[in-house]
């Protein structure tokens, strides 16, 4: 029983990593907090659903879910760099725009997927996999698409997006035009989020209209979590550490769950963790600065 | 090499706040020309070198380098002939990156970003050289992120980016104002020595006139967005500050304000 729980809750920390993956893109290289994906989110599983329900590929499925992603962060970019919307603002216009969308994809509020092939049942299919195939294919893509995301990062490509998000005057007066690099950041994280609830709604055989609501604020928390206890000194470390941040999350909800919690009172400790973490250095700077003040009085 | 006609930018345009910041400003350099550009706080000087950068549109006038219209282009495309160095040492460099992902974002300034790994050992070992001719000890730190350098390290960093690939023109927006003295004369010593030996066309501006005289090869003064002293050749030799000073007074008709100037 224990054992199981412990298994579902690593499965779905992978998956999830996956969309903390792109969070960490946006958030901390562009340092850009993007709210589209909570609507990329939803839009990923709602494509994914809807093809496979209609008797579409899988894998075709699944790699179609990451590119309407692509186009929802597209959309996001041009509303921003073009149109000069301010960031939390243009993230808002597609997350809602995509909340009709998703509906119009899904013809429907929920999609059930019992009893459809899906990737996971495909991979199922191969020897020794019959148990522990949710896990081992969901490994592998975070470890295949971190790894992904790690070398491109190295690249003069991935260079000019690291400094667009740290010095945006300096890489343009370099020659790169800043604007395209917050398209493409934006683009290939919002894809990932969506290929993250593909794989999410292929796991629990479902996708729902609401399924990405509060997607932002949790991959914040896991991004941040994973930062604090894994470490940033390095693009590879951060990367890791945002990826087990991901998993942490998981772990963190299901036992709260465990303790009696109901599952709707999630978003509120998620929000709770968010805002503890993004407070807690000014927090703790606060309180060496009293304790130090006291210490002068004393002396 | 650098021609500038009648450049015109006013902000603020039909406010109460309007400000004509650059007022039909000419300015023709000749290659290897090093230009200090000195002037009261509003006169135009770092308004001056944005336009030319391409920081935003101007409202009229004509800039080219070598011939080439670039009045229009955005900044990023300009990239491939000017380089800049700032003010404030931490605008120059990514301070989350480390001193070889700053080095290889400068090599490839002006060339298409490609998808393939950024630095290898040839790269590496020309940045090594390059840092070793610096002083300061940064060839042994190319792994280490920017932000553990100090203002002077960081702006000898961005004077050594700006130049590794030699640009048409260098943009220099008192860039030793905020290091202490002793850096200062090193990263202008720095200064000296590469625009000597890359042979470049240079604008520096600087609010210290002994530095104004001291280097380069002709000084322009700037006052309420026009340039109204151009000196060169044996004028500027016998120049002084306090002529100098006469000379704004004379020819703005109205009083520098000298306390930052003389003390900087």
């Amino acid at each position: 029983m224990f054992s199981q729980i412990a298994l579902g809750t690593t499965e779905q920390g992978l998956m999830y990593s996956i969309m903390v993956l792109g969070v960490y893109l946006t958030f901390r290289i562009l340092d850009y907090a993007d709210l589209s994906v909570d609507g990329s989110f939803t839009l990923g599983a709602a494509t994914a659903t809807s093809l496979i329900v209609g008797g579409a590929n899988p894998w075709f499925a699944t790699g179609l879910a990451f590119i309407v992603g692509n186009l929802a962060g597209l959309f996001t970019g041009i509303l921003h760099t073009k149109f000069k919307i301010t960031p939390l603002l243009s993230g808002i216009l597609t997350m809602t725009a995509l909340y009709s969308i998703n509906l119009r994809v899904m013809g429907r509020a929920n999609i059930s997927l019992l009893g459809s092939r899906t990737i996971f049942t495909d991979f199922a299919q191969l020897p020794l996999m019959d148990e522990y195939g949710v896990f081992v294919l969901s490994l592998i893509s975070v470890v295949f698409l971190g790894a992904v995301i790690y070398f491109f990062l190295q690249t003069e490509l991935g260079l000019a997006l690291r400094s667009t998000g740290d010095n945006e005057l300096m890489i343009r007066s370099l020659g790169v035009n800043t604007d395209l690099m917050k398209i493409l950041g934006l683009s290939i994280s919002n894809g990932l989020v969506a290929l993250a609830g593909s794989y999410v709604a292929q796991n629990q055989q479902f996708a729902d209209a609401s399924m990405g609501i509060g997607m932002i604020i949790a991959g914040l928390a896991s991004v941040i979590i994973g930062e604090v206890l894994v470490g940033t000194s390095s693009i590879g470390r951060t990367i890791i550490a945002v990826l087990c941040g991901g998993i942490i999350y998981r772990v963190i909800i299901a036992l709260v769950l465990q303790l009696g919690l109901a599952p709707t009172d999630l978003k509120l400790i998620t929000s709770v963790i968010v805002i503890f973490a993004l407070v807690s250095p000014s927090f703790r700077k606060k309180i060496v600065s009293l304790t130090a003040g006291m210490k002068g009085e004393g002396a | 090499m650098l021609t500038v006609r009648n450049l015109v930018k006013v902000f603020n345009r039909g406010t109460i706040n309007e400000k004509k910041a650059l007022n039909q400003v000419q300015l023709e350099l000749a290659p290897n020309d090093f230009v200090t550009v000195i002037g009261s706080n509003g006169a135009g000087k770092s308004t001056f070198l944005n336009a030319v950068a391409g920081n935003f549109p101007v409202d009229a006038g004509q800039i080219f380098i070598d011939g080439e219209e670039i009045t229009r282009l955005p900044a990023h495309k300009r990239a491939n002939l000017i380089s800049r160095v700032f003010q404030d040492p931490l605008s120059g460099t990514a301070g989350s990156m480390t001193i070889e992902e700053n080095l290889i974002m400068a090599l490839r300034r002006g060339k298409t970003r490609r998808l393939r790994r950024a630095i290898g050992s040839q790269e590496r070992n020309l940045f090594r050289s390059k840092l070793e001719q610096l002083g300061l000890g940064l060839e042994d730190r190319l792994t280490h992120r920017v932000n553990l350098l100090s203002g002077g390290q960081r702006q000898a960093l961005t004077l050594l980016m700006a130049t590794l690939q030699k640009p048409k023109l260098l943009l220099l927006d008192e860039h030793t104002a905020a290091l202490d003295p002793k850096t200062a004369a090193k990263v202008l010593e720095l200064t000296c020595d590469v625009t000597e030996q890359q042979q470049l066309t240079t604008l520096m501006i600087t609010h210290n006139l002994d530095h104004a005289l001291a280097f380069g090869n002709r000084t322009i003064m700037m006052h309420e967005g026009r340039v109204i002293l151009d000196i060169r050749g044996v004028d500027r030799s016998n120049m002084t500050i306090s002529r100098l000073l006469e000379m704004f007074e004379k020819a703005s008709g109205s009083h520098m304000n000298t306390d930052r100037m003389i003390l900087a």
